[in-house]
């Protein structure tokens, strides 16, 4: 037998940087680290920390140039009556959206997480998969052909008699307008549309995770269907709910193109920052009013978190 | 005789964990070694040091005199037979086998021919084409062996390979092993949980507990004279006397074992109590009496007359079978 | 067991809330094909193909957004690539201080609502002095891609067996031949399945880009512009039809990329 040694020899580079590697893991891991930490640390914090220093700026009335001082001037114009208009009506929105998106997510969630099986599992989860994915400009244009005063929602009211609802609707004050698509109401249903696959994967996430065992349990300790869904179902979804809601709060609070395509003029926080920065300007206000919902999502998610939402992510 | 593997004052130290503490050890090259222990003693850890996964935070590890601390496991001349064969699971059997001499360069003619020879060596040769994902758990087994047999290692390490197999498949590849390692006369470091399995497989072995080695010695030695309160308790069945009992029975006030194989029931004696249960094992019968509180289990061979559960028995036993331990 | 049984209610509301999902994309497609180019008539008056040779042969204007938004989305998809991947090879590893606060900065830019990641890079860009052009399009989109591709690999990560890696190593390879041979065969179909996804965000995304584009327009940016000063309406539809095919091909040959397993792509948008 050929007297072989214990150990191998070093062949190259390559394997002297591999014992270097073995030798201090720490190296690798800060080599491996480096390139998206510096992408993501430089570039997006970097943006982010700009954003913040931009709000703490003001613009000279009389120049209209941004004055680089730090004051907390331009935090206070949000509070004039017509930002703060802006700000209600974009919270009173995202809420409004996120319990509309729950309300319609939880069939949908239900059904896929207890009862669709095999192919009709694939079935629900590409079906909800596709429209999260799938062109958000594309979805919101189909609204608008939805909801135009000649399009098909009118067409369908003509058709089965039921304009009277849709006229009843918009004649409300607030929410209604001349046609749906120049409606707040228009905006909403566009909102809990675009926003609803948010919901339904993290809550259909939650209840896959409820054990068939636990609802047979309350069953068999006499729970009637109703109650078993009040004090188990519901209960044990709620994570999922809020996860989901963290995502549609979060992304109605932050948009602009939904209300400037269908809706009446009415602004939002998204809409206030692109004019400010774009036409008006004022890139100070339009940072002011970017904290907004950085702020609000930040209060958001440690409500969440102590609710043990997480979890469900 | 040569060391293959030797650990002198070797510790892995995770933060405030001692995983490994202070070990030394010597593995004879040629022989079937096993770490023997439960999960959390430092078996598997030391396996790894061997390996060069983990290196050693304190002391040194020598495989044939060769100092590793500075040698990465892609340049250390062992093997590993993973706990779950870790088989490539992209590549067919084939090609697993002859990976080891693919990354170290040989032409593919020669590497797929050896491979060949290895898969037929562990009676797998027509399951080339396979992959591992259509084997089964023994068959996949086999071929962790091979792959690892084929670099032609200094020492061959195995991870709890027969952990994942059921009990007559362990059975049959425990001899199995044993017969190729004889074939091979390669040294072979085996670590399992499994008393059985080291005691009737390895020429010697060690017994962790804690991070540290409990005893090492031959299988009969560490069976007959476990050293430890903590062997006697792990490996086998021994009866483990308390000091007082101990005294009583002539010895000095410490710890003691005995095995059950080698105390007989008798008319008087020593030990005595009521007797609290009886096991029926087929070559005789296991009696269990409880001497002032302790449990003391005799066997008794089959065709001699079994007392009765509840009545008082005497046992005896020859004053040399009683085995004095150290500490604790 | 009657408890296994779905309710009629259920049923149908778990139906209607599919078709509520689908059924107004059919409607991009159906006025593609309409004769009526001044409103959103329903029904069609009548219905033609002409409107896909207008936009191919007459509309000059929707070829150099097109090529943009494609550069754009394959350079960023790529630049995302190398860096989730990384990204994910570290944190795969063992655990380390700020492991934690890494994967919330990875998470961040999808996180937030995109008008946050585009305005702060539009602040950022104001404060530096840096004037808008592909690089700043990129920027933004490559940032929000790596989580995409990140999350893939590190979810094909965790299911690999951890062994194999060791394997390798203990077989005699090196670093390199580990990545090379075992890593990156195992990894392919998941981060081809990122890249995807990447692609598909980045190709529609229309919110960061129209605060990092300055005057450039992107295809979704052109959309954009069509829907608040409409032209020919169902050009307009044949192009969203182009972005929408754009987008969903690529989500399908992901899905089917790594579908069998709790990793299967589109969980984490």
């Amino acid at each position: 037998m050929t007297p072989s040694t214990a150990t191998l020899p070093t062949r190259g580079i390559a394997d002297r940087l591999t014992g270097l590697f073995w030798r201090r893991p720490g190296i690798f891991l800060l080599l491996l680290l480096l390139p998206p930490l510096l992408w993501l640390g430089v570039i997006y914090l970097g943006s982010l920390l700009a954003l913040l220093l931009q709000s703490f700026y003001s613009i000279d009335e009389f120049s209209g140039m941004v004055r680089q001082e730090l004051t907390l001037k331009t935090y206070g114009e949000l509070l004039r009556p017509q930002n703060l208009d802006i700000l209600i009506r974009t919270v009173v929105m995202a809420a409004a959206v996120t319990l509309a998106c729950a309300a319609i997510a939880f069939p949908i969630a239900y059904y896929a997480a207890r009862f669709a099986k095999g192919h009709w599992k694939a079935v629900f989860y590409l079906g909800v998969m596709l429209p999260l994915w799938s062109s958000y400009l594309v979805k919101v244009y189909a609204w608008k052909l939805i909801l135009a005063k000649e399009g098909i929602l009118s067409w369908a009211a003509n058709a089965t008699g039921t304009s009277f609802i849709i006229d009843g609707l918009l004649a409300l004050p607030v929410i209604g307008s001349s046609s749906l698509s120049t409606s707040p109401l228009g905006t909403f249903m566009v909102f809990v549309y675009v926003w609803l696959p948010y919901m339904i994967l993290p809550m259909q996430a939650a209840l896959e995770r409820v054990p068939t065992s636990m609802l047979e349990a309350s069953a068999d300790l006499g729970a009637t269907r109703g109650q078993t869904f009040r004090t188990v179902i519901l209960p044990l979804a709620l994570p999922g709910v809020i996860a989901g809601s963290i995502f549609t709060f979060s992304l109605t609070l932050g948009d602009y193109i939904i209300p400037q395509i269908v809706g009446n003029s009415a602004n939002f926080i998204g809409m206030a920052v692109y004019q400010l920065q774009g036409t008006a300007g004022n890139i100070p206000l339009a940072a002011a009013f970017a904290v907004v919902p950085i702020l609000i999502m930040l209060v958001y998610l440690w409500l969440a978190k102590r609710a043990g939402a997480f979890d469900a992510l | 005789m040569t060391i293959a593997v030797e650990f002198s004052d070797t510790s892995r130290h995770f933060g405030s964990v001692k995983a490994v503490d202070g070990v030394d050890l010597q593995i004879e090259e040629g022989s079937f070694f096993a770490m023997l222990g439960p999960s959390g003693s430092g078996k598997t850890t030391c396996l790894r040091l061997i390996s060069g996964f983990e290196q050693p935070t304190g002391g040194q590890i020598r495989i044939f005199g060769e100092d590793v601390s500075n040698t990465p496991p892609h340049l250390r001349n062992v093997n590993t037979v993973f706990q779950d064969y870790a088989l490539f699971p992209h590549m067919s059997v084939r090609d697993n086998v002859a990976y080891g001499l693919m990354v170290k360069g040989m032409g593919k003619r020669e590497r797929l021919s050896q491979a060949e020879e290895m898969l037929d060596l562990v009676k797998l040769g027509q399951f080339g084409d396979r992959k591992p994902s259509q084997l089964s758990g023994g068959q996949r087994q086999r071929v962790a062996l091979a792959r690892a047999l084929v670099n032609k290692p200094r020492v061959l390490l195995l991870d709890e390979p027969l952990g994942a197999l059921d009990l007559k498949l362990r059975e049959a590849m425990q001899d199995e092993l044993k017969a190729l390692q004889h074939r091979l006369g390669l040294t072979f470091v085996f670590v399992t949980h499994d008393q059985h399995e080291a005691l009737s497989m390895a020429d010697s072995l060690a017994v962790f507990s804690d991070g540290k080695i409990a005893q090492i010695g031959t299988p009969a030695e560490v069976y007959d004279r476990p050293r430890t309160r903590f062997v006697a308790d792990f490996v086998g069945s021994s009866n483990v006397l308390p000091p007082q009992l101990t005294q009583k029975l002539g010895g000095p006030a410490q710890w003691s074992s005995i095995r059950p194989e080698q105390i007989r029931l008798a008319d008087a004696g020593p030990l005595f109590g009521p007797v609290t249960a009886l096991r029926y094992l087929g070559a005789g019968t296991r009696v269990v009496i409880d001497a002032e509180g302790t449990q003391v289990a005799a066997f008794v061979p089959a065709g001699q007359p079994v007392p009765a559960e509840g009545s008082i028995a005497y046992l005896n036993f020859d004053a040399a079978a009683l085995n004095v331990m150290e500490e604790k | 067991m009657h408890s296994d049984r779905p309710t009629l209610l259920l049923r149908i509301g778990a139906v209607l809330g599919l078709l509520f999902l689908h059924l107004p994309i059919l409607l991009i497609f159906l006025y593609a094909f309409t004769t009526e180019e001044k409103t959103y008539q329903f029904p069609p008056p009548g219905l033609t193909t002409k409107w896909f040779s207008v936009a191919w042969f007459e509309r000059p204007d929707i070829w150099p957004p097109l090529y943009l938004s494609l550069k754009v989305a394959a350079i960023s998809t790529a630049m995302a690539m190398v860096l989730g991947t990384l990204c994910a090879a570290a944190m795969s590893r063992t655990k380390f201080f700020g492991r934690d606060q890494i994967t919330l900065l990875v998470l961040l830019p999808i996180a937030l609502p995109g008008v946050i990641t585009g305005m702060s890079l539009r602040s950022a860009f104001g404060i530096m002095g840096i004037p808008f052009s592909v690089w700043t399009i990129i920027l933004g989109h490559a940032t929000f891609c790596i989580v995409i591709v990140y999350n893939n690999a590190v979810a094909r990560m965790r299911r690999l067996s951890g062994g194999i890696m060791e394997a390798s190593a203990d077989l005699g390879a090196n670093a390199f031949q580990t990545f090379r041979y075992v890593l990156l065969p195992n990894l392919g179909s998941a981060l081809l399945a990122g890249g995807m996804l990447a692609f598909a965000l980045s190709f529609d995304e229309v919110i960061v880009t129209t605060f990092t584009a300055g005057q450039q327009s992107t295809l979704p940016i052109w959309m954009l512009n069509e829907l608040v000063r409409p032209r020919q309406r169902p050009v307009t539809n044949v192009v969203a039809i182009v972005v929408f095919m754009a987008t969903f091909l690529p989500i399908l040959i992901a899905y089917y990329l790594t579908r069998g397993g709790s990793e299967t792509a589109g969980m984490g948008k």
